[in-house]
């Protein structure tokens, strides 16, 4: 059964003659330990399916089912609930509390779902080891560097040992070097660690990393092709695989 | 176009611009408010003693304020020069409040009159009186009258009717001969009544006395003038003042230092509005650096971002002041309107309008505008400092780890070590000049503080409040910010410092008041004129009087007050006689120095105790032999002892024997009385014909001692929860400082709070974000505010205790009621933003640049 999926998923903002329609009818299904890519120009829709599928945004028509919960279903404290329990996000800017340490940020949705912060400060410390950060525990992100901080994000998303990782454009703002750190990564949280990862992107190289990619144009789902190791060793290195 | 962009910059974010504002207006409103308001109060008081005063060239008093025989006139009416003359005996008299409708609760219209005896014959070559109806009065009128129209309306009465007046003697009825039409110079409800001298010199006990000599000269050329007056003073001696009636009162003194007071609250006011309109310039630049970047890319200079953030400023500021000063009006006229009845009852003064100078308009636009464009000053600055680079980095929010100056720091702590220092002195102008010090150097140490204070209340409210890790990140979030949360901090101290201080002074006092209330006014019975303290415009009663009462079967003891006014080095003193065998027994003065010893120098020699006013105003002590002017010349008395009683504290005052001050004043007129009953008396029956005696003296109410001291605390006691009050509503600023500071926070952290809503945050954890940031930022606030308002308490306390010396309280209630405001205010500040912040959709708040 698959993790996620959309059913004729619609995002449409505005109304009337300003109407613009975001995403129509997308149908898209992602297993456990997939790692998917999400591709298109700019405008096309991509962060918009990403943001539907994480529950941070209502669709305006069609559903979004995650581990067999739809979320049309849920109000606000229960969407808040999935995402702190289901879904982990990485984004373009990290987006670290700049006053917290690389531990206290990775930590912070396990705290805010009411663990004691020893334990929390334990896990968190667990999964900025694995991603390569256990020397830099108390640095605050202004310490770090752009790939650094990113790690700490995905640590973040992590932490929670979510089944869904959902990443907005997470080599956006990091050279190709760091890039391809966070899309190993990435990678490897699908591979070693059993998440879905949705990633969007507009660079083919690191949506090369993923098992699938997703085509889209102008709101809607124009194609859709699965990579080999054999297709992709064409297209990148592949560290991860 | 700068004006068109900062226009737009300041209606994009309403709630900032208005928060902003609000604080212009605020300060501006207090300035203006108690500026227009204040000087109409003077001006009443003025007005009362400038109508007495008439149009008459020159008027001779006796500097004492006493009457004077009438013989004096002899010495000026031959002076050449002097064309006309006229002697009049002036007496204010104070009425019941039912003394005419017999309504104890609603004040007659008529509240106070002038009492004027005149010469018939002189007093119309030097004024004109058209009588409009009945005739003027006559030499040898006995028992009448000429009353202004305005009291005939409200009395009812017409010539040949008559009405009643209370004197020193009882009730006396006088006949109206005629009626003078409305004079725009008398204010309405104070009302002149004439007689003739001799009725006058009979109502009021001063047999042969005068108190004024009306004069009027033959020319009009300035330096004859000059001459003629300088030989009427010549002839009349220095204890006669001669010019126009002297304007300077107690009264006046004691409301012109209230107006000094509130302009140092105003200033503090729009004090704490700089602090809150420099944080949010600094706020604006560095949110804006991306654009300003972007401008300077573009080719604008320096000098044009400088005026785009001034002209922001400027426009805040004028629309601030001029709602301040609108609103302001408004408070004016409002609490005019509220007091003026009172006044008129308690005080006898009519209130007008607020009154609007020219010169006090100028200097609070120039205040309110001025004090927005200088806080917006540094900020533009820095904002053109901004490099074109600066519009090509990510936005991010500006963040300072650690404060920066530590020449600050350091500079702060100089100056509190400097302000205990003067505290252990004792001095008094230097622990004024400490309270400034601590004030400035709290001011500065504050950044530097914000972090370890900030992390022990995130314990104590993680304890109590927030244990989801909401504490340690609204801790960080003020931290990383210490500067903005330290001038807010400053903001509220300073409010807060004034309720504790005020707590600490009204602590102290009401402690004092109520000890020597209980002292002073122990006696069984009280008889309480009109107005209290301000014994010259009382009608008391003979000595008569006083020794029926003691012949009252049950009475043990009556003591009296008698009054003189007078002056030592030329300040005005308020003296009064007391007998020093019954005094001490029914009453009794609280001693400062000196003790109950002293009665027995009055008993002896010319001596007299004296309050703290006195020692101030006359710069005199303990021991010292000071000038009295009397009618007669100055008088030497020593000062045997410094002590006060409740009803006298406020008013520079000394006490004589009433032998003394009858001999050297000639006064025998008693103002005030207390009884003390026979242990073991019947007293029903002798509070019957107590009664019965005391009905003859309506001027007089008859009170029992306890009730009396009761309500007299029950007054000061809302007297001062109405300062209070006040003092919590000028730590209102500090509220719009932690909402200003807060809203801020909310919209520079948007993407932040989007993140976390992202990862896992509940409405409600960001919403508990918040409101733990402002409880955080008031409990800063309030610490700074503890400390600096106990220092600013003792400060107001050993400053006034050189008038009115107090045993210093430590301000528990005040202290409470700033832990109160602080939270409350805290809480209060964090509504709107915490709402903002809970309420942000989350794709949004993730886009948000």
């Amino acid at each position: 059964m698959s993790l996620v999926q959309t059913q004729n998923l619609t995002k449409i903002y505005g109304k009337g003659e300003t109407a613009v329609t975001a995403l129509n009818r997308i149908n898209v299904q992602v297993a456990a330990a997939e790692f998917v890519a999400i591709m298109g120009p700019s405008g096309c829709g991509k962060s918009t399916l990403l943001y539907l599928i994480g529950g941070l945004d209502r669709p305006t028509d069609g559903r979004v089912i995650i581990d067999g919960q739809a979320l049309e279903g849920l109000a606000d404290q229960g969407l808040t609930e999935l995402r702190r329990r289901k879904i982990g996000f990485v984004f373009q800017f990290f987006n670290l509390i700049p006053v917290l340490t690389a531990v206290e940020n990775a930590a912070l949705p396990l705290t805010l779902d009411g663990v004691p912060i020893k334990e929390a400060r334990i896990r968190a410390t667990e999964w900025l080891q694995r991603v390569g950060l256990g020397d830099r525990l108390r640095s605050r992100p202004d310490q770090l560097s752009g790939g650094q901080q990113q790690r700490v994000a995905i640590a973040r998303a992590l932490v929670a040992e979510p089944a869904l990782v959902l990443a907005d454009e997470p080599t956006g703002n990091l050279d190709t070097r760091a890039s391809d750190e966070v899309a190993g990564l990435l990678r490897q949280v699908a591979n070693t660690w059993g998440r879905a990862v949705v990633m969007v992107t507009h660079d083919p190289r690191i949506a090369a990393y993923a098992d699938r990619i997703i085509f889209l144009k102008d709101g809607t789902m124009v194609d859709e092709s699965r990579l080999t190791p054999a297709t992709a060793e064409t297209t990148a290195m592949w560290p991860g695989r | 176009m700068i004006i068109q962009m900062a226009f737009r910059y300041l209606t994009g974010r309403k709630l900032r611009t208005v928060l902003t504002t609000l604080a212009v207006v605020f300060g501006v409103l207090i300035v203006f408010g108690m500026n227009i308001l204040i000087p109409s109060l003077l001006q009443a008081f003025q007005a009362n003693v400038l109508a007495a005063s008439g149009l008459v060239d020159i008027t001779v008093t006796s500097v004492t304020g006493e009457a004077f025989p009438a013989e004096l006139v002899n010495q000026v009416s031959g002076i050449d020069g002097i064309s006309a003359w006229a002697p009049s005996l002036d007496r204010e008299i104070n009425l019941p409040a039912d003394f005419y409708d017999g309504n104890s609760a609603v004040a007659d219209r008529i509240s106070a009159i002038a009492l004027v005896g005149i010469d018939p014959q002189a007093a119309p070559t030097v004024r004109v009186y058209h009588i409009h109806s009945g005739r003027f009065l006559e030499a040898g009128d006995t028992s009448a009258a000429v009353i202004s129209q305005s009291m005939a309306d409200a009395l009812g009465v017409q010539p040949g009717q008559s009405f009643a007046l209370p004197t020193i003697n009882g009730v006396v009825h006088l006949q109206v001969a005629g009626i003078l039409p409305l004079q725009p110079r008398l204010l309405p409800g104070n009302e002149e009544v004439l007689v003739t001298l001799p009725q006058a010199q009979q109502m009021t006990g001063l047999q042969g006395k005068i108190n004024i000599i009306d004069l009027n000269m033959s020319t009009t050329d300035e330096a004859r003038r000059r001459s003629i007056q300088q030989a009427v003073e010549g002839a009349v001696g220095p204890q006669y003042h001669v010019g126009v009636l002297p304007a300077g009162s107690d009264v006046l003194a004691s409301v012109k230092l209230a107006q000094a007071a509130f302009t140092m609250l105003g200033f503090l006011a729009l004090f704490m509005g700089g602090f809150i309109i420099f944080n949010t310039f600094r706020t604006i630049v560095a949110e804006r650096r991306h654009d300003i970047g972007m401008l300077r890319a573009v080719g604008a200079s320096r000098r044009t971002i400088v005026a785009l953030i001034l002209v922001e400023g400027l426009l805040q500021g004028v629309i601030g002041t001029v709602l301040g000063l609108l609103l302001g009006y408004l408070l004016g006229a409002g609490v005019l309107q509220l007091v003026g009845p009172t006044m008129t009852q308690f005080v006898h003064v009519q209130v007008g309008g607020p009154l609007v100078s020219p010169g006090l308009l100028l200097t609070t636009i120039l205040l309110g505008v001025g004090v927005t464009v200088l806080s917006g000053l540094i900020p533009a600055v820095q904002a053109s400092r901004v490099t074109p680079l600066e519009a090509l980095r990510p936005p991010v929010a500006e963040i300072e780890y650690g404060w920066k100056s530590r020449a600050g720091f350091i500079a702060g702590m100089v100056l509190i070590a400097l302000a205990l220092l003067a505290i252990i002195s004792q001095q008094l102008s230097l622990v004024l000049l400490g309270g400034l010090c601590l004030l400035v150097g709290l001011v500065l140490v504050a950044p530097a503080l914000v972090w370890p204070l900030s992390s022990i209340f995130s314990r104590l409210i993680t304890l109590l409040y927030a244990r989801d890790g909401v504490a340690q990140l609204a801790e960080g979030n003020l931290t990383r910010q210490p500067t903005r949360s330290a001038i807010t901090a400053s903001a509220t101290m300073i409010g807060l410092a004034l309720i504790v201080a005020g707590g600490a002074m009204i602590a102290s006092l009401l402690g004092t008041v109520t000890d020597i209330t209980r002292k002073s006014l122990g006696s069984d019975y009280v008889f309480v004129p009109p107005s209290i303290g301000l014994w010259a415009s009382d009608i008391g009663s003979a000595p008569e009087f006083a020794d029926h009462l003691r012949a009252v079967e049950g009475v043990a003891d009556v003591s009296t007050l008698r009054f003189a006014s007078t002056q030592v080095k030329g300040q005005p003193i308020s003296l009064l006689g007391i007998d020093p065998v019954t005094f001490p027994r029914v009453s009794g003065l609280q001693f400062q120095q000196g003790d109950e010893f002293a009665y027995r120098a009055l008993a002896q020699e010319r001596a007299l105790i004296v309050n703290g006013a006195f020692l101030a105003a006359t710069g005199s002590k303990m021991g010292d032999t000071v000038a009295l002017a009397t009618p007669d010349g100055a008088r030497t008395y020593r000062i045997a002892a410094v002590g006060a009683d409740i009803l006298n504290v406020k008013v520079t005052t000394a006490y004589v024997s009433q032998a003394n001050l009858k001999a050297d004043f000639g006064k025998q007129e008693d103002v005030f009385i207390q009884l003390n009953l026979r242990p073991g008396a019947d007293s029903p029956a002798a509070e019957q014909k107590i009664r019965a005696l005391t009905a003859g003296y309506p001027q007089f109410k008859l009170i029992a001692g306890r009730t009396y001291i009761q309500d007299l605390l029950q007054q000061t006691t809302a007297a001062f929860v109405g300062l209070f009050i006040m003092l919590i509503f000028l730590a209102l600023p500090s509220l719009i400082a932690m909402l200003n500071t807060l809203a801020i926070g909310v919209i520079e952290r948007t993407r932040e709070i989007g993140m976390l809503r992202a990862v896992g945050a509940t409405r409600r954890q960001i919403s508990r974000l918040v409101v733990a940031e402002a409880l955080l930022l008031a409990a800063l606030g309030t610490a700074f505010g503890l400390l600096a308002g106990l220092y600013l308490g003792y400060v107001m306390v050993s400053g006034l205790g050189t008038i009115f010396p107090m045993a210093y309280s430590f301000p528990v209630a005040g202290m409470l009621a700033a832990i109160a405001v602080g939270l409350i205010f805290g809480v209060l500040a964090a509504i709107i933003p915490a709402r903002q912040a809970a309420r942000l959709e989350v794709v949004q708040a993730l886009r948000y640049e």
